[in-house]
């Protein structure tokens, strides 16, 4: 008798998303799929208001990585003002270095929110372990020691947040052709040497290093499943600069291949020429590829593991984050990895990569400089604009078009989940033919290990689909016929 | 209400210092789901516990254990969806892991659990819930709503102006 499994919703990620397992009469997975079932239509109500609301309404999609949609909002309407890149105009060093510090904050704090409290519990304590136990209260009381670091490290990230953008969330810097201030002597040194109940830089980028020995160890301990788990192929696309390294603000959209052969490199602005969207009618979310290769052969991958993957090196000014990065790339002798778990390999090294980069940042005087904003007029109104940054789940789009009033008429959001949809979806194919397929009984711990798979991408459904998540997890299991024959709540 | 509110609606007077903080959870941009920072924008109008840091936020945070422990006593103000619930409860918190954690959701009772747990401090925990029923995208409050606010607002004011209360 053939079965359906069914993850719905899927658990310890941004949004509401469900999983299908179809077995055959033999056990054997015969498809899988995520689903994303949730819709809201932020690019449909944004429309008629102002184009300078936009980043400020837009960053509400998230609660995580908003900095990144406020930045991306801002880029897009300098363009629209006449002073963003499509024009070639570089922007004022005081306001590009502001927004990379509130950019490098965001990606350390959203970072280690992924990576200590949703994902570390399951590497300490195992994919089969008790529900109850493999979460950050589970880790609370396993290791508080461990907990109080990391709350310290995600205290100071939303601290520096909050220097920048004067809001730990869904604050407000950016401005077209600039930012509104710069950062006071007060706030970096705050930054930089601490206080009573806020840890210093230094014990920061200290953290960050022991969240990348967690790894090692992890990885030291299951290697095999480490790097079997997943192992599925995808172009890997990231943001660089001319120096051939990752740029999480700017540069050119590059994408390589298994064997780092770059496939294709493109001005951001030209996205649409290069890129097209799949639909499927059991997903809201959308699959982007690569017209000219199709839609299999052309989706590619985002985020920290397709980062870590494209880029040449790191910065000097990185020492601990470019040491940790050559480890990664000679693990895997300089070919692109396509293993699903060492996402949370890269993740670690970005978390000491964003704090080394705070670093360079808070002691640039640049950032204490009294110019802010490019000056423009209404002459050099173009009306339309796109921006891309790295946000720390991968590649985000903005592009909007505005009427002669200035009123929003189109906007497109191309968010990171979406870019990750194909290979999302392949990685869950993948382990439900590796730790379902063949079995007459399904455990629990089988059915997180698709979660797990989905995890590591640390998905934000939300974005993708611009939705409020709900949270609790059921499996059923359904025979060929829909009827339920199990079910796993939780 | 619980039987104990009347004893510890007289305790707000005790929140009127630098070492107390009250909290309002929720969203405005959801409807009810704005009652807790509607309390919150009722201290200020009132200038009630002035002396009291007053925070707004969407949700809890695990952070939130490493500020709680800082105050010598919290009280959590938020939206309730508790089919029971008439109007509005006050309760003292205990401590429980209730694993409960998601990135965008962690109950009070973990929160003081893992600041017991972290930092072997337990300041003391009160949390105000007023019912609330429509959690729709909009502003404003249903009427309903409103008037849980005020059973809420009122119970508290009339130990405040019969001189129990704040300095």
């Amino acid at each position: 008798m053939s079965k359906k499994l069914v993850i719905d919703p899927v658990t310890r990620i941004e949004g509401h998303g469900k999983v299908t397992i179809h077995l055959d009469d033999n056990n054997q997975v015969v498809d899988a799929k995520l689903h994303v079932v949730e819709f809201r239509g932020f690019e449909k109500f944004i429309q008629g208001h102002p184009y300078w609301e936009a980043p400020m309404l837009l960053q509400r999609i998230c609660g995580i990585c908003f900095v990144s949609h406020h930045l991306c909002g801002a880029k897009a309407l300098d363009d629209m003002v006449g002073v963003g890149y499509s024009q070639n105009t570089p922007m004022l060093p005081t306001a590009e270095k502001m927004r990379r510090l509130g950019h490098y904050m965001q990606q350390l704090q959203s970072h280690v929110t992924a990576y200590f409290y949703l994902i570390v519990p399951e590497m300490l304590f195992g994919m089969d372990a008790p529900p109850e136990q493999r979460n950050v209260l589970g880790l609370v009381e396993a290791d508080p020691d461990l907990v109080k670091r990391v709350v310290a490290l995600r205290k100071w990230g939303q601290e520096g947040i909050k220097a920048v953008l004067g809001k730990r969330m869904h604050g407000i810097s950016s401005i077209p052709g600039g930012v509104n201030q710069n950062l006071t002597i007060e706030a970096r040194d705050r930054l930089l040497n601490g206080e009573e109940g806020l840890i210093s830089l230094d014990d920061a980028i200290e953290f960050a290093q022991d969240g990348l020995n967690l790894f090692y160890n992890f990885h030291e301990k299951n290697r095999k499943m480490v790097d079997t788990f997943a192992d599925v192929p995808a172009l890997n696309m990231c943001l660089v600069g001319d120096d051939d390294n990752v740029d999480y603000y700017h540069g050119k959209m590059r994408i390589v291949d298994k064997n780092k052969e770059i496939i294709n490199e493109l001005d951001y602005h030209d996205y649409l020429d290069h890129f097209s969207e799949a639909t499927e009618e059991w997903s809201f979310m959308k699959f982007p590829f690569l017209k000219a290769l199709g839609r299999e052969a052309g989706a590619v991958r985002v985020g920290p593991l397709a980062r870590v993957n494209v880029t040449k090196s790191y910065s000097d000014s990185t020492p601990l984050a470019k040491a940790a990065l050559e480890r990664f790339h000679d693990y895997t002798n300089g070919k692109a990895n396509d293993k699903t778990l060492h996402t949370n390999w890269a993740r670690a090294i970005e978390i000491l990569h964003s704090a080394e980069q705070i670093k360079v940042l808070l002691n640039d005087p640049d950032l204490q400089k009294e110019q802010l904003v490019l000056s423009y007029d209404q002459s050099m109104w173009s009306g339309e604009g796109i921006g891309v940054v790295e946000a720390p789940r991968g590649t985000l789009l903005h592009h909007y078009r505005a009427n002669q009033e200035g009123n929003i008429t189109f906007a497109n959001l191309v968010v990171a989940t979406t870019q990750n949809n194909t290979v999302m979806n392949r990685s869950v194919r993948s382990v439900a033919e590796d730790y379902i397929g063949g079995n007459a009984e399904i455990t629990e711990g089988m059915m997180n290990a698709i979660e797990v798979s989905i995890r590591a991408y640390d998905p934000c459904l939300s974005c993708a689909t611009h939705a409020a998540g709900q949270m609790p997890l059921v499996v059923s299991v359904l025979d060929s016929k829909g009827k339920l024959v199990n079910e796993f709540i939780r | 209400m619980n039987s104990s509110v009347d004893e510890m609606a007289r305790l707000l007077a005790d929140y009127n210092n630098s070492d107390s903080l009250i909290y309002g959870i929720g969203n405005v941009g959801r409807q009810d789901d704005g009652l807790g920072w509607a309390f919150i924008d009722w201290l200020e109008s009132e200038s009630i516990c002035p002396k009291a840091e007053l925070m707004r936020h969407y949700q809890l945070h695990l952070e939130d254990a490493d500020m709680i422990s800082y105050k010598k006593q919290v009280l959590f103000v938020d939206a309730s969806k508790v089919p029971e619930l008439e109007t509005f409860q006050l309760e003292n918190i205990k401590p429980k892991m209730d694993f409960s954690f998601t990135s965008h959701a962690i109950s009070v009772e973990s929160i003081l659990a893992t600041c017991q747990t972290c930092f072997d401090y337990m300041p003391k925990v009160q949390f105000l819930t007023i019912k609330g029923y429509e959690w729709n995208l909009q502003l404003g409050l249903t009427t309903k709503a409103k008037q849980n606010l005020k059973s809420a607002t009122d119970y508290f004011e009339q130990y405040i102006n019969s001189g129990v209360t704040n300095e």
